[in-house]
Order: C-alpha cells, then structure tokens, then sequence
C-alpha cells in the first residue's frame, strides 16, 4: 500500500513538473518584410524575453512563435492554420492589413482561440468577427474611431487653445483606395457635423475634398491641388497619401506660397528622417506614439530603452510599442486568471488595465460591433525641432502646438 | 507502356484526393492556394499558346471575386452558384473586350490587358452601393462554411476540370489551329484558319477559368478588396509559376505551381527573415539556367538519353 501511494506520488510530481515544463505557446502573424511588422514582432520578442526572465507566466516558461503573412490574404490565414495545428498555440496574436485579417477571420472562428490582435483597421473586419465572438480582442482603434478622434483632439485643442479654428477643412486625398477612404469618411463626417451630431459637429463648417496622384504610384506634381487649397484658403489642410508625398508636396506648397494654419499629414508612415529637414517644422501628424511620450510615460520610457537595447535600433513605428502591449495585455489578463483557460482568462482580460507604452491606460470596452475593444483614439503629433510632439490628448501633451504654421521664408 | 500513364495518372489524381484525410488543415490550406495558383498559370499559358501575351489574369480574377460576393451578400445567392456567376461574368466581359482588343497583336495587345486590372478596379471603387467602394465588401455565408476539406475537393474539381480544358486545347484540331496562330499567322489564315474566332473562344475561356477562381477565393474567405482582389500577385506569380515549369504545355504550369508553392511556404518556416530573396534567386536561376522550365529540362534530359540509347 505504502510503495502505491509513493509511487502515485512520484507520479503526480513528475506530472506537474511536466505541466511546469510545458510552454505557454503564442502564435504571433505579422508581415515581417514590412516595418510594422518586423518592429511588432521584435517588440513581441522583448516582452517574451522579459517575461520569462521574470519566471514566466504560472511558472511556465512562454514560447513566441511569429510567422510572416507577407501581406498576402492566403498566406495569413494559412499561418493560422499552422499556428492551430502544426504548433498548437495557446493564443493568437499580430496584425497589420485589413484584407490579410479578412482572410484569417474565418479560420480563427473555426478554432475560436483567444485572439489579441493589434492591426487591421477596417470596419469591415469588425462586421466578420461578429458579436459572438467573446474570444476576439482588438487594440487598435477602428478606422471609424480615428476618424472620431481626431474630431474630439480639435474641439479640444479649440477649447484649450480659442486661437485654433477648423472650420474649414480641406482635404487632399491621393486617388487610390487609401485616399478616396479617407474622403468619403470625410464626407460623412460633414454630413453628420451639419445635422448637428458627431464628433466633428461643433468645429467643421465647411469641407472640401480634391484628388492626387500619389509619388508612390507614379504621381508627385500636387501644384494645382496647392492652387486650389490656397484659393480655398482652409484652416486645416489635411493630406491623406504616402510616405513618399511628404517632402515633395511640403516643397510645392513653399512654391505656391501656401502656407494653411495648419499643415496636417495622415500618410500611414513618413520618410525615414524626415524631422531632420527644415520642411518639417510645424507639421502636424496622427499616430499613437512618439518617441517623446518617454517625457510623460515610464511605460513608454522602459519600452523605448529596452528595445533600443535589445535590438541595436529605435522604434519608428507605433506597431512596435502595440506588439509589446499586445504580449503584455494577454500576460496580465493569464496572471489575473491564474490560468489559460478560456472562459477564466476572457473574464479576467475584460478586467485588465495595463499601462502600455502607448501611453494610455489600455482597457476593454466594446465597441460598434464587438465586445472587446481595446485603445479608440490615434493622437495629435506635431513635428518640433526634429522631434514627434505630442499635442493632444492634453494629459499626454509634450509640447505646445505650434501655430499658424511657420513661415516658409528661411526654409 | 501505354497502361503506364493513365496508372501514374489515376494513382496521383486518388493521391490528391485522399489528401485531407491524410494530412492537417494546414496542409490542406496550403494545397488550396497552390491549386489556386496552378489553375491561373495553366489559364495564362493557355492563352499563350495562342501567341498573345495577356496580362489580363488579375483583372478577371478581380472580376470574378467581385461577382461571387455581391451574388452572394446582395442577392443570398449560395456560394457555389455565386462562383459560376464569377465565371461567367468574367467570361461575358471578356467576350465584349476581346471583340475590340483581340484586333490587337503583340506589345499591343499585351499593354492594352495589363490595363485591365485597373480600369476594372476604378470602376469599381466607384460604385459604392454595389461593390462597397474602397472599403470592399464582405459576405457571412463562405464557401462550405469554411470547411477546408470541402474547399479542397471543390478546387482540385477545378484544377482537373481545367487541366482537362488544357489538354483538350493541346490534343483536339484546336491545338492545330492554335499553334499555327502562334507560329505564322498569314500562313495560317491562308490555310483558313479564323484566327480572331480561335483568339476570342481562347481568350474567352481562360477568362471564365480565371473569374471562376477568384469567386472561388474571394468566397473561400468571405471578402473583396479592390486593393488585394486586383493585386498584381494575381498576375505576376501565375507567370513566375508557368516559366519556372515550362510554358506551351499543361504538365509546366502544375511543375512550377508545385514547385514554387512548396519552396515559398518551406523557405518562410525555415527562413522568417529573407525567405523572399532565396525565393526570386530560384525563380531567376531557373529562368535563365533553363529557359524551357523544369518539365522542359525533364524532356530533354530523357530524349537525351533515349537518343544515346539508340546510338548504341
């Protein structure tokens, strides 16, 4: 009797030891060829790293398993499929395109893994996942919230600062789908603002939209786009294109002598040391974080250094503080639960609040369509002496917004 | 000898079907993309045989996406029907374009498809209430629910059905009049060979082989995106695939499908940095170091040896 109770013993401690031993596994796809995503997964890699230097999570070591999409529909969702049933990970996360995260939509709900996504913006991703799906968290903020929260950042920058005024908006849009996105969200944006509701309501009177061909795809010239905003005369010219818009068109605007009270650039990233040039000063920009959050945030200030550390470069995009979050937000949530299982842990993430580098508390609320959504605002940026400043929100502001926009003489 | 082909054929088609219950899902999700991609390349070559340089594969493939999601999100129509809409859709409009750019020959011809992608892509941004302008479009109810095995059996269905369409094209009296388009088209006309009717029942038929397919993936995930659906990836790895196997036949395009859909997903488990580099290294080599693609190095190197054979 006694050698069959010593021996379940043994058996039990080899088990749990085996349990022990056995990594938590986390099935991260992200488009690796691409900025974002190799930052993002870098950014993955740290907080893996510094996890398991802490003991891990339920004294289990944790395993990161990254695979790159790149950028193709049917390579994303057929990494989730290896994620599900090569690896068999505990967790899905990553992000970046709409159309990839459209395509992997259907296989997560086959398998209905808890799913932290930090990418994919569209609407229309939200309107595939559906009610019903209580294991599916998103961070980033939808398209429609962005474009909510920008209205919120002027009406507060115009009550905090009553020289600012937006009333009238012109916006300068590339042709391709990116642009024309932006100007039909523009002009519902408009069509509610003048019915009196929206977040834009109390500060948008007049808008007007006109089309560019992008440098990034064969265009460059914007001189009759400038006329016509000059002639417009806008107290926010606002352009929506790409990277490689940005100094041409800051260029042709010192030509054309246009010079608007605020010179706003929503391209999804900017030419790699693009602050350094004179043109830059006074540009003001949308994002979720600048290098100089590190001011207000030691969240922000522990990421950055650490990063910088580990990987030899500095983060340049925002996905690299989401991806950090999005490892951090999962282990919060497993440490609440004190366990991975599914209903405990979806009940303890919905309770996380976790200070991310981002800058913002990160909380669960639900949003349009699902119940778990995570930050719903970009910020205000402005460029400053080289630097990414932040404008609003107000209680993360690391500079004065600087306006009207400088004078093009001496630049 | 002459049992042995049919055999290899029967025991490689039962081979492809058995699959899924052989293998994981993710493996399965693999063998769809690759069908999918062997079916444009087969399509494209098929065209090629003709002599006409088409990059209109992306535009169609777009097209017949577009088709099957509307059918299916605006007028509940199932997903499999949805998928022949995309075909034939696809097909009707190529037929009307192929009346007027059919005339065209060469570099013409060539540049005037290429546009096709666009042209269709512009349009469809602008009408927003049917297509869902720049944001696309989804639909709930996919493909067999999304059920892989389901799916895979329905692409390899096309796959074969298309593969038949090709040797058809290569075995029937079209082959004749299709080779000598190619080769000297005053000679064959004065051998009363129509030549714009060949072009455009050709032209036609690839078309529809192209917008069935991009139904059957647009359905298989549930969404269209005027980016992604037209996506010159639609275009361009189709090419890749049927110059690295071979051009003019059907075995070349399944060769260099098989071949470039395996290194793509080995090299990117085996590689995560850098795997795209390798990937268009093979691509290049095997263009250049063999100019008639893997089955025609396969053919050459067996003729070879049957010659030194005989010489013996």
């Amino acid at each position: 009797m006694k050698k069959a109770i010593l021996l379940t013993l043994v058996l039990a401690v080899v088990a749990m030891m085996a349990v022990a031993a056995t990594p938590i596994k986390i099935g991260a796809v992200v488009p690796l060829g691409d900025i974002t995503g190799d930052q993002a997964a870098k950014a993955m890699r740290l907080a893996v790293a510094e996890i398991n230097a802490a003991g891990g999570l339920l004294g289990r070591p944790v395993e990161l398993i990254v695979i790159d999409d790149e950028l193709k529909p049917e390579k994303g969702a057929a990494a989730i499929e290896k994620l599900a049933t090569v690896d068999k990970v505990d967790f899905f996360v990553g992000g970046m395109g709409s159309s990839v995260h459209l395509a992997q939509i259907p296989v997560m709900k086959r398998y209905q893994k808890i799913t932290i996504w930090i990418g994919a913006a569209s609407y229309l991703c939200e309107n595939a996942v559906g009610p019903d799906a209580d294991w599916y968290f998103h961070l980033h903020p939808w398209d429609y919230q962005q474009g909510a929260s920008y209205g919120l950042g002027w009406t507060e920058l115009a009550e905090a600062y009553p020289e600012i005024r937006t009333d009238r908006i012109f916006l300068a849009y590339e042709e391709g789908g990116f642009g024309t996105a932006s100007h039909e969200s523009y002009v519902a944006l408009q069509r509610l603002a003048q019915q009196g509701e929206g977040a834009w309501a109390a500060i948008m009177n007049d808008y007007m939209g006109v089309s560019f061909k992008s440098a990034a795809l064969g265009g460059g010239d914007y001189r009759a786009m400038l006329q016509q905003a000059k002639t417009y005369n806008p107290d926010l010219f606002i352009w929506a294109g790409y990277d490689a818009d940005a100094l041409p068109m800051l260029q042709q605007a010192k030509e054309v002598g246009f010079a608007p009270e605020f010179f706003v650039g929503a391209p999804p990233g900017w030419p790699a040391h693009f602050g350094d040039s004179p043109l830059a000063e006074g540009v003001t920009l949308y994002g979720m974080w600048a290098p100089t959050i590190n001011k207000v945030s030691p969240a922000a200030e522990h990421f950055y250094n650490a990063y910088i550390e580990m990987f030899k470069e500095e983060p340049a995009t925002y996905f690299a503080p989401l991806g950090y979050t999005n490892i951090y937000f999962l282990a919060e949530g497993i440490k609440a639960a004190g366990t991975i299982d599914k209903a405990p842990l979806i009940n303890a993430l919905e309770k996380v609040e976790y200070a991310s580098p981002i800058g913002e508390v990160l909380k669960i609320a639900p949003s349009n369509v699902i119940k778990h959504q995570g930050f719903t605002a970009q910020k205000i940026l402005q460029w400053q002496g080289g630097e990414q400043q932040v404008i609003w929100p107000l209680e993360l502001k690391t500079a004065d917004p600087t306006f009207p926009f400088p004078s093009w003489e001496g630049r | 000898m002459k049992i042995a082909k049919p055999l290899l054929i029967l025991i490689v088609l039962a081979a492809a079907v058995l699959l899924p219950i052989v293998t994981e899902a993710y493996f399965i999700s693999i063998a769809i993309t690759i069908l999918t991609f062997m079916t444009l390349a087969l399509s494209w070559d098929m065209m090629l045989r003709t002599g006409q340089l088409s990059f209109g594969t992306a535009g169609f493939f777009g097209l017949g996406g577009y088709t099957g999601i509307i059918a299916a999100a605006d007028f509940g129509v199932d997903p499999v029907i949805g998928i022949m809409l995309g075909g034939l859709v696809a097909g009707g409009i190529a037929l009307i374009l192929g009346m007027a750019i059919l005339r065209l020959r060469g570099l013409y011809f060539a540049i005037t498809t290429m546009a096709l992608a666009s042209v269709f892509m512009v349009i469809i941004r602008n009408l927003h209430r049917l297509t869902g302008g720049p944001s696309g479009k989804i639909v709930y109810n996919t493909l067999f629910n999304y059920d892989s095995n389901k799916v895979y059996w329905f692409m390899l269905a096309i796959a074969v059905g298309t593969v038949v369409i090709s040797e058809l094209f290569q075995r029937t009296r079209i082959h004749f009049a299709i080779d000598s388009i190619r080769a000297d088209e005053t000679v064959a006309k004065s051998h009363g060979v129509n030549i714009y009717k060949y072009l455009i029942f050709v032209f036609v038929v690839t078309s529809i082989i192209q917008g069935v397919i991009g139904a059957t993936y647009a359905l298989q995930y549930g969404f269209v995106y005027p980016e992604s659906s037209f996506s010159p990836h639609y275009l361009l790895l189709p090419i890749a695939m049927a110059l690295v196997g071979g051009i003019y036949s059907t075995i070349g395009p399944i060769l260099g499908a098989i071949i470039l859909g395996l290194s793509s997903e080995y090299l990117k488990l085996i590689m995560p940095y850098g795997h795209l580099v390798i990937y268009g290294v093979i691509i290049v080599v095997v263009v250049l170091f063999m100019p008639d693609g893997v089955y025609g190095a396969i053919k050459a190197f067996f003729m070879n040896r049957k010659r030194r054979l005989e010489e013996r």
